[in-house]
């Protein structure tokens, strides 16, 4: 740490680093908090940081450089997300691939709107987590030149460049999560050869190209007085379908996360979206995208048990045979919405474990 | 023979549990811990259900494969007949029928993307794969991430 600071500061001396430690959580790579203190040509500094590095086994692959320069874009909005301070590319100070950030204030919960504070202060959170996707997704990305570093959503399954289908980012993400799963692959997964043929079947056009977060949920934001600090963990964000984020928290497996039963449900969430964003949100559309959420939470799995046999990661995962039956009922009510708008997840939801 | 697989995978939880979890105090090596103490729980259980499954497995997998063999392309046709013309495994011998498993399922996978099934191929492989889901003896087991701290965890 203390090269990859003198580097990023050649002025920078009696760099001191104070109490290191890992966090039990994160899944996919190592979180480590540390505070360093230091004195260069404009003075003295001391900061709280959060290092975010690659592990040597994860069950997501992702890149430091995509998150590097979206946190450096955000630093321009109004989207709460940490400052970014440097970026080890290639790990030649800290071992692996690596990203330090400024560590926010506030809790990280990821049952945040099941927790114990009353109903008014989680249903004021829940909506304002709702608020802060529709902030995600107003992002100017081509005045933030994010089209440079995150790419456009193009070249879907392989198809040639003259065939490209810019309208359907969930072709090119269902593409990347393909090539995640074959890689992943130990053994014949038919059921979720079943469903990628579904998805690729039916995959929806976009009603607009935003910057979506990738995995969002209470459990990647920090929470200080009811108040949203910080949304953290932007290592999967791209240029794509806004349902994508809206997709995954109104996924009826991820419920206990995103929502509070009776209260602040997929109805309430997809009424409170299209309110701030003026966005149509087709049924049949989203519930390709639950289908889609589902799907990649699986290939997820597979990743981390492809790791664990070859020794790499530390945490045992199964083969997500859970997910299957929200999938087809899923798909079931996606054809079925085609026809009608109503949603259709109860019975989805009776069927989770 | 006593103790017994499950006995031993019970104890093992047991001392895990009352024992060494107490002492490990660092918060990454206790997440971990409290995971794979579930997971060898799950194992207790399922361990002895895995012949019974693969089993019951192996023959819904060729059933469903027989409703689905004249609509698949005739070199798949072809694997199917070979593989089930294969003499069936020793249902004691769980590597056995597990090889045997995977085979089926590798079929399965290629029949189901084929284009142009009916809709009652597409019903009985849900109902198969929906059924199969259900019976899977192996399980995810969630363990609570450690307590929220001032920082991402």
């Amino acid at each position: 740490m203390r090269k990859l600071i003198a580097q990023a500061i050649p002025s920078a001396h009696n760099i001191l680093l104070s109490n290191l430690v890992r966090s039990a959580g994160g899944l996919s790579r190592e979180n480590w908090s540390v505070d360093a203190t230091w004195t260069d040509d404009t003075g003295s500094h001391s900061h709280p940081l959060m290092l975010m590095r690659d592990a040597a086994g994860t069950l997501l692959n992702t890149e430091r450089e995509r998150e590097f320069s979206v946190l450096k874009a955000l630093a321009h909005t109004d989207v709460p997300a940490p400052k970014v301070f440097w970026i080890d590319k290639l790990g030649s100070c800290l071992g692996s691939p690596s990203v330090v950030m400024e560590r926010m204030p506030g809790h990280c919960d990821y049952m945040v709107l099941n927790g114990s504070a009353s109903l008014d202060v989680r249903l004021t959170l829940a909506r304002a987590f709702t608020g802060l996707m529709a902030k995600i997704h107003a992002v100017d990305w081509q005045a933030h030149g994010l089209a440079t570093s995150l790419g456009l959503p193009e070249c879907p399954l392989g198809k040639p460049s003259k065939q490209v289908q810019p309208e359907k980012p969930s072709l090119q993400e269902l593409a990347h999560w393909e090539s995640e799963y074959r890689k992943a692959q130990l053994e014949p997964h038919p059921e979720l050869d079943y469903i990628l043929a579904w998805l690729k079947h039916r995959a929806p056009a976009a009603e607009a190209i935003v910057l979506v977060h990738g995995d969002f949920k209470p459990g990647n934001a920090l929470v200080d007085g009811g108040c949203i600090t910080a949304k953290l963990d932007w290592e999967t964000a791209h240029l794509g379908d806004p349902l994508e984020d809206l997709g995954w928290v109104t996924n009826p497996v991820r419920k206990r996360e995103h929502q509070i039963t009776g209260h602040w449900e997929r109805r309430e969430i997809v009424a409170a979206y299209r309110q701030l964003t003026g966005r149509t949100v087709r049924e049949a559309d989203l519930l390709w995208w639950n289908v889609f959420s589902c799907w990649k939470l699986s290939v997820i799995q597979l990743t981390a048990v492809a790791e664990f046999v070859a020794g790499r990661y530390n945490r045992v995962f199964q083969t997500p045979s859970w997910l299957y039956r929200p999938m087809f009922q899923m798909m079931e009510a996606a054809e079925t919405a085609e026809v009608s708008e109503t949603a259709p997840s109860a019975e989805i939801e009776r069927s989770l474990p | 023979m006593r103790p017994s697989i499950e006995e031993q995978l019970q104890g093992t939880c047991r001392v895990l549990e009352t024992v060494v979890a107490p002492c490990v105090n660092d918060p990454m090596a206790r997440t971990m811990l409290d995971g794979l103490i579930a997971n060898l729980r799950m194992l207790t259980v399922a361990l002895p259900a895995m012949p019974s499954f693969l089993q019951q497995d192996n023959e819904t997998t060729a059933q469903l494969l027989l409703v689905l063999t004249n609509s698949l392309p005739a070199n798949l046709q072809a694997q199917v007949i070979d593989t089930m013309n294969k003499p069936d495994p020793d249902p004691t011998d769980v590597a056995a029928l597990d090889a045997y498993n995977t085979s089926l399922r590798n079929l399965l996978a290629q029949a189901v993307c084929i284009e142009g099934l009916s809709a009652d191929q597409h019903r009985a492989i849900v109902q198969h794969m929906s059924e199969r889901a259900s019976r899977v003896p192996m399980r995810y087991v969630a363990t609570s991430p450690s307590p929220p701290s001032s920082v991402k965890t």
